[in-house]
């Protein structure tokens, strides 16, 4: 859908024109915009090598990306989830969706009581995009789960949740002073834990 | 003004001295008390500011570690000698968290393992969020009944944080005991029933004797006393309701003298 071309009066100054240039684009390219943002995000959170500036980028938080994999593994794991007599298929999907925000943002209280000096936001931001991993085997589960022995479904979850738990580590060390990192470290491990074996057992 | 204060704090009471940033908000509060000085946002909502609880996280890594291994140590009565027996909740919270974490996991194992050949696993979500509620509740109230029960007999050297810290950590020994319970054997079950109640109890009696120690002896008993008694009906209600639904409603038996028919079942399935 186009925006009817809207010319700006000559006295706009020079921000007004970029807000209304941002009006005229087409939603498929602003939409564009925002996975080309997410995709680099999630490069440069996951990849190490790419983190040059030790975690500059993460300063332009955005919570499209812990969203987005958030409901994408909600929903993996509810679809895959039969409805039994004790849990059904939207209780999966409450307490997966429930979990991960709020891990984050008591993991990133945590951080916080122990003197680091972030925002909450770049911390939720950046466990949010750890997340990714666990997406990844929750697929692979819930496609290839069912041929194959519970001890080969063992090696990509712990794969993935070593990833995710690497990935973050290395930023939430950096946030607290040197004799407390292992206590800012061990509830990131301990959520990323939980999701995987969440992942597992479904 | 900060040397007189933890000099005066340190007479008074030998064991609890006072880090800095325990000073610095003692500071803020002398500060905060001319009333002039206080705005109303101060006055009311101090409550909600990190900063607020920033002296109660104020550990390090070697602390906690010593206190879980102390922890685990049910005669040794020195819990409030570690760091200087300083009030803190990053330790009983987390520990918590793991207990949750550690007590899920074993409810589902011990259904996995009491499958019946040609039986689909169900696993139980349900239990996640009814779990976290039990052990948060217990949490908050038993260091509460503690702490009047202290409040009674006149001892006010431990306060309500000391509670919960020692509350807390007395919890450490649950974590390795709910995941050997995942074994269906109810014998095993009982047996570890009656080591983590036994060890939980008399680490926090030991521990409350240190303190105690000058009381005259009724009054010492009484707090002992009541300390095992809430234990034992907390251990009670935990075995009952997350360990033995599974054990008998799974196998079909409701009725507990069908202990035979149990152990063949199980004997029998492998």
């Amino acid at each position: 859908m186009e925006y009817s071309n809207q010319r700006p009066p000559q006295n706009y100054s020079q921000m007004d024109d970029q807000k209304t240039l941002d009006l005229e684009e087409s939603v498929s390219e602003t939409i564009m915009r925002d996975l080309r943002m997410i995709a680099f995000k999630l490069k440069y959170v996951l990849i190490p090598k790419e983190q040059e500036d030790n975690g500059k980028e993460l300063r332009n938080w955005d919570l499209w990306g812990p969203l987005i994999f958030c409901l994408v593994l909600a929903m993996t794991l509810s679809f895959k989830a039969e409805s039994t007599t004790t849990s059904t298929k939207s209780d999966v999907f409450a307490i997966i969706f429930v979990l991960i925000w709020v891990g984050a943002f008591i993991v990133t209280l945590n951080a916080q009581l122990l003197g680091g000096k972030v925002s909450f936001f770049q911390s939720v931001c950046l466990l949010g995009y750890c997340v990714f991993p666990i997406n990844i085997e929750a697929i692979i589960i819930a496609f290839f789960g069912s041929y194959l022995p519970f001890v080969v479904k063992l090696i990509p979850v712990l794969l993935c949740f070593a990833w995710s738990a690497y990935s973050s580590v290395g930023f939430m060390a950096s946030l607290v002073p040197p004799h407390k990192k292992k206590l800012a470290v061990y509830p990131v491990f301990l959520f990323y834990l939980f999701l995987s074996w969440f992942s597992l057992i479904v | 003004m900060l040397d007189n204060l933890n000099q005066d704090v340190s007479i008074l009471q030998p064991s609890l001295q006072m880090t800095d940033s325990q000073v610095q908000n003692r500071i803020r509060q002398m500060k905060m008390e001319d009333p002039e000085e206080q705005t109303c946002y101060q006055k009311f909502c101090n409550l909600f500011t990190i900063e607020y609880y920033r002296e109660y996280f104020d550990v390090t890594t070697e602390l906690v570690i010593s206190k879980v291994v102390n922890s685990f140590n049910p005669f040794s009565g020195t819990f409030f000698d570690i760091g200087g027996g300083i009030p803190e909740l990053y330790g009983p919270f987390w520990i918590l968290n793991t207990l949750i974490f550690t007590v899920a996991l074993s409810v589902n194992i011990s259904k996995y393992m009491q499958l019946q050949p040609g039986e689909h696993f169900e696993y139980q979500f349900q239990i996640v969020p009814f779990l976290a509620i039990f052990m948060y509740l217990k949490t908050l109230i038993v260091p509460m009944i503690y702490r009047v029960a202290l409040k009674c007999v006149s001892q006010d050297r431990l306060t309500l944080l000391h509670c919960f810290t020692i509350y807390g950590y007395s919890a450490v020994v649950m974590i390795p005991v709910s995941l050997l319970n995942s074994i269906p054997n109810p014998a095993i079950q009982w047996m570890l029933l009656v080591y983590v109640l036994f060890a939980q109890t008399s680490f926090l009696t030991s521990n409350f004797n240190q303190e105690l120690k000058y009381m005259p002896k009724e009054k010492k008993y009484m707090i002992v006393g009541l300390v095992a008694v809430v234990q034992i009906t907390i251990m009670i209600l935990y075995k009952f309701y997350f360990f033995s639904s599974i054990n008998y409603q799974q196998l079909g038996l409701v009725k507990r003298k069908s202990h035979n028919h149990i152990l063949s079942h199980i004997l029998g399935a492998n």
